[in-house]
């Protein structure tokens, strides 16, 4: 206990004393969070997701959720600034098929609204495209 | 010159050494603060363990992302208060778990399978605006969290605040399911998954039980049939969680009462077809028109022996 404590105790100071990486550091559950104000009205919330691409080192971020027939569900993206910074999400059915995506005709949207027909497992897949601070956060809603 | 020189550089040695040593100090804060919070831990940790004889200590990493994987599937039990509400059925206390219950959960592992069943009363209750119970609820979701040292994540005086006033329903529900949110993404990364699959056990059992009940009120509404054969997706992920802990006697227990349900659930059939979506913008936001669909074949035998079972479990359980 005491050794891990020491090397987090390190590890933690030589991050610390590392500007550029402080900068670098995602906060994804801020983000994600913050996105909860999002939701469209009538919806409710169920949960937020980090979507932490690790500056690019990770490709994609996924989730899963059980979607249920004659709900519709209203998922939102959020990033530091305005627009997506190239987040896509893809929604796959169980099969993985694509059910959903926020990229359309090419053109990101930050907010999608998916009413389910089918119940299921769904993965909820955020990737990267363009993206400059591969950092983000999402909110999930729902209404019947 | 070299006298400003050496000013100017020991100047500059000193506002380094000072913002490093200002780190520094603000690094053994963390630390200390961490170490101190972890000093906390192992009794609350061991006393659960000890009480659940659970092996999660033990568990490899790699089964906990399995598990915090399956635990995120697991929807809300609001979906299910909302599809009741929509279909206009009564509220009904009779059918809910009832608070002074709260003194017959001696052990940890009924304690966190209750903290679920009142959790998704409450939801109910809010649903239907029926401040009085939802109080009464959460009074024993507070107890419940405190035993379990898991009090902290509840934020009791808001949500105290909110319930009085049907009119704040929306934030209601947004922080109470934040808080469930937030004590099912502590306990996964402090490895006490166990309490938080128990949880989520209780909270759908409820749910299911809750549907079977109104579904019984109301024979002719096909959508609460429909529904109750939609659990046996959820049904597989319970069983695949509460079987990573089956060396625990008590989960073990569960999850072969699990398997019972299962084999009810085995006959009804699921039918899943597959049509690309089609899209279109709504005022900047993407509408997905959903072509797929699902069929349920499930028989009236099949809900009414599903009832009966959810009865026995949760009987178990609650008394």
């Amino acid at each position: 206990m005491k050794i891990i404590f020491k090397i987090f105790a390190i590890v933690t100071f030589a991050i610390f004393l590392k500007p550029d990486v402080v900068q670098a550091q995602c906060n994804a559950e801020a983000l994600a969070t913050s996105c909860i104000s999002n939701l469209q009205d009538g919806f409710t919330f169920l949960k937020t997701f980090k979507v932490d691409g690790q500056s690019g080192a990770k490709k994609k971020v996924e989730y899963s959720y059980v979607f249920s027939k004659d709900t519709q569900y209203y998922l939102s993206i959020c990033c530091k600034n305005e627009g997506t910074d190239g987040i896509v999400v893809t929604m796959y059915d169980s099969k993985r098929h694509i059910v959903s995506t926020n990229f359309n005709n090419g053109k990101f949207y930050a907010g999608l609204i998916y009413p389910c027909n089918a119940t299921g497992i769904y993965y909820i897949t955020f990737t990267f495209n363009n993206s400059q601070a591969h950092c983000g956060g999402s909110v999930l809603g729902f209404k019947r | 010159m070299i006298c400003y020189f050496f000013k100017n550089f020991a100047f500059n040695i000193f506002v380094l050494i000072k913002q490093y040593f200002m780190k520094f100090i603000a690094i053994i804060s963390l630390a200390l603060v961490i170490f101190s919070c972890e000093s906390k831990k192992p009794s609350a940790d061991q006393e659960f363990l000890d009480s659940l004889q659970s092996l999660t200590a033990d568990a490899p990493a790699l089964s906990e992302e399995v598990i915090s994987d399956i635990i995120q599937q697991i929807p809300s039990p609001l979906e299910i208060s909302y599809l009741l509400k929509d279909a206009g059925t009564r509220y009904d206390a009779g059918m809910l778990n009832h608070p002074d219950n709260v003194s017959k959960y001696n052990s940890n592992f009924k304690k966190a399978l209750n903290l679920g069943i009142f959790g998704t009363d409450l939801g109910y209750a809010n649903i239907y605006e029926q401040n009085q119970d939802a109080l009464s609820f959460l009074n024993v979701i507070k107890s419940l969290a405190d035993d379990l040292n898991i009090g902290q994540f509840f934020d009791f005086g808001t949500i105290k605040r909110l319930a009085s006033n049907s009119r704040n329903l929306d934030s209601l529900l947004m922080i109470t399911t934040q808080n469930f949110n937030q004590i099912n993404s502590y306990l996964q990364n402090n490895r006490r998954s166990n309490l938080s699959v128990l949880i989520l056990t209780g909270g759908w059992l409820e749910a299911l039980h809750i549907t079977c009940q109104v579904a019984k009120q109301n024979p002719e509404n096909e959508d609460l049939i429909e529904k109750i054969g939609e659990q046996k997706i959820i049904l597989d992920n319970i069983k695949l969680l509460l079987e990573f802990y089956v060396k625990d006697p008590y989960i073990a227990d569960l999850h072969e009462q699990m398997l019972e349900m299962d084999r009810i659930f085995s006959q009804i059939e699921i039918i899943h077809t597959y049509k690309e979506p089609s899209f279109e913008e709504v005022n900047g936001i993407l509408v997905v028109k959903d072509n797929s669909s699902t069929s349920i074949n499930i028989t009236q035998e099949n809900v009414d022996d599903i009832r009966q079972i959810v009865l026995e479990i949760r009987k178990k359980i609650i008394s």
